[in-house]
């Protein structure tokens, strides 16, 4: 009796739980919420809570995430108006605005489906953006030449305009530039470019050391042949100042001319032979003459 | 009635078989995972179901050679014979010992390799696969696994209730994997159906459970291979075949749970261990103790923890109703309340321009030169445009290079969840569009400023920029989170072009270098003159001097020579001469001619001659060219 309660109490405690799987059902806040009877939308849920429905298969729940979805589509290469290559990724976020209008378009609302179907939308409108600017509104030294915002903005308009009219129950949240480039070729002639303007800017930092250089040393020769000169016109000119205070003693000389001009060729008589000489006398130089009256050694005849 | 259980064994055999067949064809029709992991299964059964038809036979032929070998005994009247030579004269008996000895312990290892590789690969194969139901054949599948499942219960079921008779052991093996393939078919049939309605991973999970199955009949098979080694021997004892799996048996009855514990470990023990109390008191409460553990698991639902560094939302029947901090928390049980956890204190980080490389950022040195990260490069302005020549392009003509230029920038992102509501239903992936953002404001300050500024003057004012563009997005997003530290550490023109850029700066050094020299020649050039000139000035303030004070002592002294010589003037002459040239030759060589015959020619030879130590000079020898 004991084993049969215990048996009857775990099956209706299973029969339960399995019954509110099968009767009742959550929709999160996050969440929005289809119920199909029979295959035909019936119920449209877009607030949280939990529901009730009939099993499968009278009527079956299809749930999307109602909240704004992100993704980037692929990095494509477009033409700008001035006949420029630009690589352009965009990232998009979206969100279901009519779960109703969702579901069917999308096999079984898919959101990969209609990501899908967002991404040739975007693919389309970009190049057709893109193709109407120059790429002067997307890179510009000057950021008031930009026209970022403007782009985005005219491709979240085509991109919506075309969700409307096709009433697919999605609408763009929000569409943005995530990345600009170029082609590999195109980046290369950026490249040769960039090295070619360092290549200027070495050969004018080169040249212009060495002009400068050569200045300052062209001026300190300057300076340094002035200061020279100045010394030497000093130096002569202090020589002849020597020259006239010597002058001023030559008339205590003229009391005897004989005698000074006798003492100045001593003078000059000393000063020449003050270097190395080699003097040849003969016995009649005095004070050699003594030697005129000395015996000599000479051999005899 | 031996031949009965042949017949049985064979028609499980043959239904094995079959069903395998069918198993097979249609999850391949339909394309269920689950499917693919019943089919394994019921190929194993084949296997199964072989081999117990197969030892039925041998042991039917040992029997009927027993009786045949008695009754000619007794014929004969003697009985000796089977005593002496019993294996020559059983041959029957031998084969089937050998089969037993040989084969069955074989079949078990194939069946450990077989249902450890399927579970394996099955899983992997699963983890990869998408879940490819047909959905227009679905229901098809369905019914025919249904079918299936109908036709393995009822063989099943009176296979088992058979093999329960004495001398009907054999029969159980193939009975339990029939009975038990009979379940799987059925939950295969759940898992198409739960895909047909509004639950696509059912056939999943369902596939993932039966790989669990096999792995544990492949550990269980590789148990009983070990256990064999040891079992104790019991004469008399019928052995358990190997290949009858207990895991089959119990799915095949789960009601038999004990009755199969119970059989194992006297089976194993060799006494009856179902008999203790502890046996007999879990047998009796099992239910209740099981039905308290879901109790606990239920209840401890309702109790959730949240760890320092983490805020959780709370949702009752998904509506959001708080937001729970750290600590210990009540709410009502799965699934009525669940609970989204956040690392909202935590600071979190992502990348804006490159991929972080764990090898390269090893390194101790980051140049510019080389690529220490995945990097990307963005497009800058350039204000002085320049159009080169492509020398690397097929045709002649110059490629236009567009009024832009290429910047490789790393900038990390800290930021930190501030409103955990808004972060966790404003977007389906937040962090994300985060990144997606930060990345865009990136690309647009960059498009618009040139490549010299920012790389350096700006640069400050840039990340402060970029910070304030950032939080100023994700506020208008509504996204909840508060942005830290954008930082601009690393910024330089592409590895590619990075070594030109470093030569303009070695450049600019090698100009300042020569500036530098030369205004060190000047500064020696001219204090060098300086001197000069200080010297050339000084020596003639020293003639001058000299000329004066030589001039009045000449004078004075000529003064007081003038008496001396109007006294004696011939005598003062000829001292003065003679003191002079006393003075004045007194260094110099004199050669004095004491003529004797004035007709006498006599040559000086005056030239200087070389000193004779000079001439003697040795000049060493250079190493390259030395002679002995």
């Amino acid at each position: 009796m004991k084993r049969n309660l215990m048996t009857i109490v775990i099956g209706a405690v299973l029969i339960v739980i399995f019954a509110l799987l099968l009767f009742v059902f959550q929709v999160r806040r996050s969440e929005v919420a289809v119920v199909t009877t029979f295959g035909k939308p019936t119920r449209n849920l877009t607030e949280p809570g939990a529901y009730g429905k009939w099993p499968w298969p009278v009527e079956k729940v299809y749930k999307f995430d109602q909240r704004v979805q992100n993704f980037e589509d692929r990095f494509s290469q477009n033409l700008t108006a001035d006949n420029n290559n630009l690589l352009v990724m965009v990232y998009v976020g979206w969100k279901i605005s009519d779960a109703k209008a969702f579901f069917p378009k999308f096999a079984g609302g898919s959101t990969v489906a209609a990501q899908n179907m967002l991404e040739s939308m975007l693919r389309s409108a970009k190049s057709a953006v893109v193709g109407r600017h120059p790429l002067a509104d997307f890179v510009n030294a000057d950021a008031k030449q930009l026209k970022f915002d403007a782009i985005e903005s005219e491709i979240e308009q085509a991109v919506q305009s075309q969700l409307q009219t096709n009433n697919c129950g999605i609408e763009i949240a929000f569409l943005g530039i995530k990345k600009l480039g170029l082609p590999e070729n195109v980046t290369e002639t950026v490249f040769q470019r960039m090295t070619s303007e360092r290549q200027i800017l070495i050969s004018q930092f080169q040249y212009e050391g060495e002009a400068e250089a050569q200045k300052i040393k062209s001026a300190a020769d300057r300076q340094a042949a002035e200061t020279i000169a100045n010394a030497d016109a000093a130096a002569t000119r202090i020589r002849g100042e020597g020259e006239a205070a010597a002058a001023r003693v030559l008339p205590v000389f003229q009391q005897n001319p004989e005698l000074a001009n006798f003492l100045l060729r001593i003078s000059a008589l000393q000063q020449s032979l003050n270097q190395r000489a080699t003097l040849i006398f003969d016995e009649r130089t005095p004070p050699f003459d003594l030697f005129q009256h000395l015996p000599t050694n000479a051999p005899s005849r | 009635m031996e031949r009965n259980v042949q017949k049985n064994g064979l028609v499980n055999l043959v239904a094995a078989v079959m069903i395998f067949i069918a198993a097979f064809v249609v999850t391949s029709y339909v394309h269920s995972l689950a499917g693919q992991a019943c089919a394994i299964f019921l190929g194993l059964g084949v296997l199964v179901a072989f081999a117990g038809w197969f030892q039925m036979r041998l042991e039917e032929n040992e029997r009927l050679e027993k009786l045949e070998f008695e009754e000619l005994a007794r014929a004969r009247g003697e009985t000796t014979l089977f005593a002496a030579k019993d294996a020559e004269i059983f041959p029957a008996q031998r084969a089937r010992a050998q089969f037993e000895k040989f084969f069955v312990p074989g079949l078990g290892v194939l069946l450990f390799l077989l249902e450890a590789g399927a579970a394996w690969l099955l899983w992997r194969w699963i983890s990869k696969a998408d879940n490819g139901i047909v959905s227009d054949r679905a229901m098809k599948s369905l019914s025919l696994f249904g079918i299936l499942a109908l036709l393995l219960f009822l063989l099943g079921r009176f296979s088992v209730t058979i093999a329960r008779l004495e001398n009907h052991r054999l029969l159980r093996p193939s009975a339990s994997f029939l009975l038990a393939g009979a379940y799987i078919c059925f939950v295969t049939a759940l898992g198409i159906a739960g895909t047909r309605a509004e639950f696509p991973r059912v056939d999943f999970y369902v596939a993932r459970a039966l790989c669990l199955l096999l792995g544990l009949m492949a550990a269980e098979m590789l148990l009983t291979l070990l256990l064999e080694i040891y079992r104790p021997r019991l004469k008399g004892k019928i052995a358990r075949p190997i290949y009858d799996s207990r895991l089959v048996g119990l799915l095949a009855q789960p009601e038999s749970l004990f009755t199969t514990a119970a059989q194992a470990l006297d089976y194993q023990f060799g006494f009856k261990v179902s008999d203790t109390w502890f046996f007999q008191l879990l047998q009796q409460n099992l239910p209740v103790l099981l039905l308290a553990q879901l109790a606990v698991l239920f209840l401890s639902t309702g109790v959730v923890f949240i760890d320092a560094g983490e805020q959780a939302v709370l949702e009752r029947f998904g509506r959001p109703v708080g937001v729970l901090e750290p600590g210990a928390h009540l709410k009502l049980p799965w699934p009525a309340d669940r609970i989204y956890l956040y690392h909202t204190d935590q600071i979190q980080i992502f990348d804006v321009g490159f991929t972080p490389d764990a090898q390269s950022e090893q390194a101790k040195t980051i140049l510019w030169s080389v690529s220490h990260t995945k990097e990307e490069n963005f497009l800058v302005g350039n204000r002085e445009p320049v159009a080169i020549k492509n020398e690397n392009a097929d045709t002649n003509d110059t490629l236009k290079a567009p009024p832009v230029s290429l910047i490789t920038v790393s900038i990390p992102v800290q930021f930190q969840i501030t409103n955990v509501l808004a972060w966790a239903y404003t977007n389906a992936e937040p962090a994300n569009l985060l990144q997606d953002l930060a990345t865009r404001e990136v690309v647009h300050y960059l498009a618009g400023v040139d490549l010299n500024d920012v790389m350096s003057h700006t640069r400050l004012e840039a990340a402060q920029e970029l910070r304030s563009q950032i939080q100023a997005v994700v506020d208008e997003y509504h996204l909840g989170a508060k942005i830290i530290f954008v930082g601009l550490q690393d910024i330089h023109p592409p590895v590619k072009v990075a070594g030109d850029y470093e030569k303009v700066v070695g450049a600019e050094q090698t100009k300042l270098a020569k500036i530098l020299d030369a205004q060190a020649m000047a500064i020696r050039t001219n204090a060098l003159a300086g001197a000069q000139a200080f010297t050339t000035t000084n020596v003639a303030d020293a003639t001058r001097q000299r000329l004066t004070v030589s001039a009045f002592a000449h004078a004075a002294l000529f003064t007081n020579q003038i008496p001396a010589f109007e006294a004696a003037p011939s005598v003062y002459r000829q001292r003065a001469y003679f003191r002079a040239f006393a003075d004045a030759t007194a260094g110099a060589r004199k050669y004095i001619l004491l003529v004797t015959n004035t007709q006498d020619v006599m040559i000086f030879d005056l030239e200087d001659k070389i000193r004779e130590d000079l001439l003697n000079l040795n000049v060493p020898s250079s190493p390259n060219n030395s002679s002995p």
